[in-house]
């Protein structure tokens, strides 16, 4: 009997993918390093996606950018009182607070209730000098003090602006608090970094990885098998507390398929091996592909994103001077000479917007009336010639003698942007702009020596992207703090180093602006000289691609949920009657 | 034989040494580190931030200086964590990606050469024949298709097409590793399982090999075939067997035994476009993906253990040549 299931498994070859047995298998093409690293120590897509699965937070956002409560009792806001802004006698906000209640059936998977103090470990984690965070913004500044073990407050000083939006994180101290302690032990008085890093990898590494999975979670779903380079099974977590009302209209397990080529990944989809992708996988070529194919089987989305593509106008150093790029007329009028409409139409079938901003559509602080740079040669022919350049007997513009001649970078084997490069090319190369594309790889563009050291000249212009969050937009792209500099370790993104004192005045105004109507006036002025004076050429916010089988449902996301996963506990097949509560945008 | 294998061991030590030197010195000068790509994209990091963290990385001291602590741990056995996965970089190579690939290429190399040798004398001997043509066609296509491509239709046949064709009844699974069968299944579907998702990866590794092993043995043995033993065996009346199996094969096979020992390092570094494009999680992909993430410590596991290999072959080998070849002697 056995041999002959084994021998129709051979001949089947297909997963027990769908709703079949309840359970959802996910495709995509990265592998997580770690998962529910409690300080996020990587700050991958997928492992971020993932911890979906497996977290919860104090309060959370929907598809819809509108926030609710998981394990706190209630949304904070200035009118339930739980939100506090503090100003001194001039009016300036000097710090604010926000205070959580933990509901009283907020469990971690083993049982044990949650309490303030896995804040408080979280916070004194976060903020240790021995643990390899990115960066701590906003935590640095915050402090918690605890009311009782299920309720605190967290205060900002000086302020933090998005404190009602964000929450701070937890870990389990009754699981993780000895390891720590043996940590801090052995390393607080250890000289050599490099011994406390391999300390510290040691320990993380015990919670979080396919060999030691995470030992407790608070999400709705917990880890039970991770095969290293292949799968991630995770099955429900019945001492979360916000499971659905019958939770066997749900699944029961999600598992995770890493496949790390995309064209193999397509091939599972097609096959009907997977039920989703996740967001780490497509391409939009792939997507387009896809959605040819569906039959029926499966349906393509194209999910408007928050990553803006762009190409960035170097103003830094003699040769940009020369080029006269530190003149706006001379980058109004490289926008005016593409057609941008007719690029994402042809290469994106219109579903990539063209945007005119750096901030998404999607943002509050979104300025929708501002110059739109149509397509125009003649336009663009007037600015070239304002500014001194006029065509040569060649065609190509000249001034004094010398050759317009720009050199492109961007990401040497990203095929999208290699067709975008060939588009631009030609359109510049017609109103008399010789554009000379010169890719990298991608460690040398993002590297030491590239985007960030533009007084050397490397490059004139650089197409990339920037991942934009609709509601944590504070305008640091632009910032003259922001540009590149040996004297901030090279560590700002305003790699085309465009330095306009008013902007970058109102931008600190806007920092420690707490209200939401005079905030979204200082980015409308900011976006009018922006778009003005165009320091990069906006080209469109990307779309993100997936696919998913018919029935399932609440597997979905936008810019301001990022992954399928933010509402985990819901996702299920409609045929086992699991109610749809959100439909994909 | 003995004194001269001990004086290639100990030759082995500066050598590797050398090698461990040159892969440390250009892994650490590509352009970039993982404190770069932490940086990049990221608005609210600090120059302290990042002093903190090319401190905790090491990043902060010059490439020498962290070769010679990286030998210094080495020689101690302790050749760090992988800064991609976390774990210890041995456990990650040996547990995690070294298994899988030696159950993709061992049997690949030993499945090849089982059919490529005979197919190769046969083709000697039956020079200009029908057949001989045929394998002759077949080789030039094994090796001149590219694997990617070949691998790419492939899965679209076995795991698109063929289960449309025959109802779903046949079918292979598009890439991956297999093995989530449930133990109460039965020893039979795991294996199985197992089987199903190593067939596809397996043939199309296995397609370049025998295509490559058979036109070398078919090489050697013509050439063989053209010696004057050869002729003097045939002149003596010896039946053709006897001559081909006993006087030429034994000759021509000697190639044969460099070609496989230093192919069996290579069975360890994997195959990197074969497990690409089947998703099979091996050596060849944790290389690629190490150097292009600069996981310095599972570049070297990785780097070193295929150097060790490599010149422990190369003496193995030299001493098989002593027993295929009476010829040959070592002192």
């Amino acid at each position: 009997m056995k041999k002959t299931f084994a021998l129709t498994v051979f001949l089947l070859g297909g997963a027990l993918a769908g709703p079949a047995n309840n359970s959802l298998v996910v495709g995509t093409s990265q592998e997580p390093p770690n998962i529910y690293d409690p300080w996020n120590t990587n700050n991958l897509s997928i492992t971020s996606e993932i911890n979906g699965y497996l977290g919860a937070s104090l309060i959370q956002l929907d598809d819809n950018g509108e926030a609710s409560a998981d394990i706190a009792t209630r949304v904070p806001s200035i009118a339930n009182g739980d939100y506090k802004i503090v100003k001194d006698a001039k009016g300036d906000v000097v710090r604010n607070s926000v205070t959580y209640t933990i509901r009283k059936d907020a469990k971690w998977s083993d049982g044990t209730p949650i309490k303030v103090a896995d804040f408080q470990f979280w916070l004194k984690l976060e903020n240790d000098d021995r643990v390899p965070v990115p960066d701590r913004e906003p935590w640095n500044r915050a402090k918690i003090t605890a009311a009782d073990t299920d309720t605190f407050t967290i205060t900002y000083e000086p302020p933090y602006l998005f404190a009602d939006q964000t929450s701070p994180g937890l870990a389990p101290s009754h699981v993780m608090g000895a390891a720590w302690n043996a940590f801090d032990a052995k390393t607080k008085n250890e000289k050599d970094a490099k011994v406390t890093s391999e300390e510290w990898k040691k320990f993380l590494s015990a919670y979080t990885t396919a060999r030691n999975l995470p030992k407790v979670v608070a999400g709705p779903f917990k880890p039970t098998a991770w095969r290293s380079g292949n799968s991630l099974t995770l099955t429900r977590n019945t001492n979360y507390w916000g499971q659905p009302k019958n939770l066997d209209n749900y699944v029961k397990t999600v598992t995770y398929r890493f496949i790390p080529n995309t064209n193999t990944l397509k091939v599972n989809i097609l096959s009907g091996q997977l039920d989703a992708l996740g967001t780490v996988g497509l391409t939009f070529d792939q997507g387009v592909d896809l959605a040819r194919s569906e039959r029926g089987k499966f349906k393509t989305y194209f999910v408007p994103g928050a990553v803006w593509e762009h190409i960035d106008i170097n103003t830094r150093g003699q040769r940009s001077k020369d080029l006269d790029l530190d003149d706006p007329r001379m980058r109004q009028g490289l926008l005016y000479a593409i057609d941008r409409d007719a690029l994402t139409k042809a290469l994106f079938q219109g579903r990539q917007a063209v945007s005119n901003s750096w901030i998404g559509p999607i943002s509050k602080l979104y300025k929708k009336d501002v110059n739109d740079y149509n397509y125009s040669p003649s336009k663009a022919k007037a600015l070239f010639t304002a500014v001194g350049w006029t065509p040569g007997s060649d065609g190509i513009l000249q001034k004094g003698g010398k050759k317009l001649t720009l050199n492109f970078s961007t990401t040497a084997g990203n095929t999208t942007r290699e067709r975008v490069q060939q588009i631009l090319q030609s359109q510049w190369k017609a109103v008399g702009v010789q554009v000379n594309i010169q890719n990298y790889p991608s460690s040398v563009i993002f590297g030491p020596d590239f985007l960030s050291k533009g007084e050397t000249g490397k490059w004139d212009m650089a197409m990339y992207a920037w991942s934009n969050n609709p509601i944590f937009e504070e305008g640091n792209l632009f910032k003259a703090s922001g540009i590149p500099t040996a004297a901030n370790g090279y560590s700002g993104q305003n790699n085309s180093g465009w330095n306009n004192a008013e902007f970058s005045k109102l931008q600190t105004q806007a920092k420690t602006e707490f209200n939401q109507a005079d905030r979204i006036k200082l980015f409308d002025r900011m976006q009018t000289i922006w778009n003005a004076e165009v320091p990069s050429l906006p080209l469109y916010f990307r779309v993100n691609t997936y696919t998913k089988v018919p029935g399932l449902v609440n597997y979905t996301f936008s810019a301001y949920t990022q992954y399928p996963s933010w509402n985990a506990a819901k996702i299920g097949w409609a045929s086992k009657g699991a109610v749809e509560e959100y439909k994909q945008k | 034989m003995g004194t001269y294998a001990l004086r290639r061991v100990i030759q082995m030590i500066p050598l590797l040494l050398v090698i461990s030197l040159v892969i440390f010195g250009l892994t650490a000068l590509q352009p970039g580190d993982p404190v770069d790509q932490m940086v990049f994209g990221n608005s609210n990091i600090t120059p302290e931030d990042i002093a903190r963290l090319r401190a905790a990385y090491g990043l902060d001291q010059p490439w020498i200086t962290r070769y010679f602590f990286w030998l210094q741990q080495a020689v101690t056995g302790n050749f760090g964590y992988s800064q991609d996965f976390g774990i210890p970089a041995l456990e990650y190579i040996f547990q995690n990606r070294l298994p899988n690939t030696l159950l993709l290429t061992v049997p690949a190399l030993v499945i090849s050469t089982l059919i490529a040798v005979p197919l190769g004398i046969f083709s000697a001997v039956r020079q200009y024949s029908v057949l001989d043509y045929l394998l002759t066609f077949f080789a030039f296509v094994a090796v001149s298709a590219p694997v990617f491509w070949v691998g790419a239709l492939a899965l679209y046949f076995f795991a698109i097409s063929l289960p449309q064709l025959t109802g779903g009844l046949l079918s292979l699974p598009p890439g991956g590793l297999g093995g989530d069968m449930p133990a109460e299944a039965g020893w039979w579907a795991v294996t199985l399982d197992r089987l199903k998702y190593l067939l596809l990866p397996l043939m199309v590794l296995m397609l370049r090999e025998i295509a490559v092993t058979m036109r070398f043995m078919r090489a050697n043995m013509l050439e063989t075939l053209t010696q004057d033993y050869v002729r003097t065996a045939r002149a003596k009346g010896l039946a053709d067997r006897r001559v081909l199996y006993k006087h030429a094969l034994r000759n021509a096979v000697t190639p044969i035994v460099t070609l496989m020992g230093l192919s069996i390092p290579g069975l360890f570094g994997g195959a990197v476009i074969t497990e690409t494009v089947f998703s099979w999680p091996g050596m060849g992909k944790a290389i690629l993906d190490a150097l292009v993430t600069k996981d310095f410590n599972v570049v070297m596991v990785c780097l070193m253990m295929l150097a060790v290999l490599t010149v422990v072959f190369q003496l193995l080998t030299d001493l098989a040549y002593a027993l295929v070849d009476p010829r040959i002697r070592y002192s």
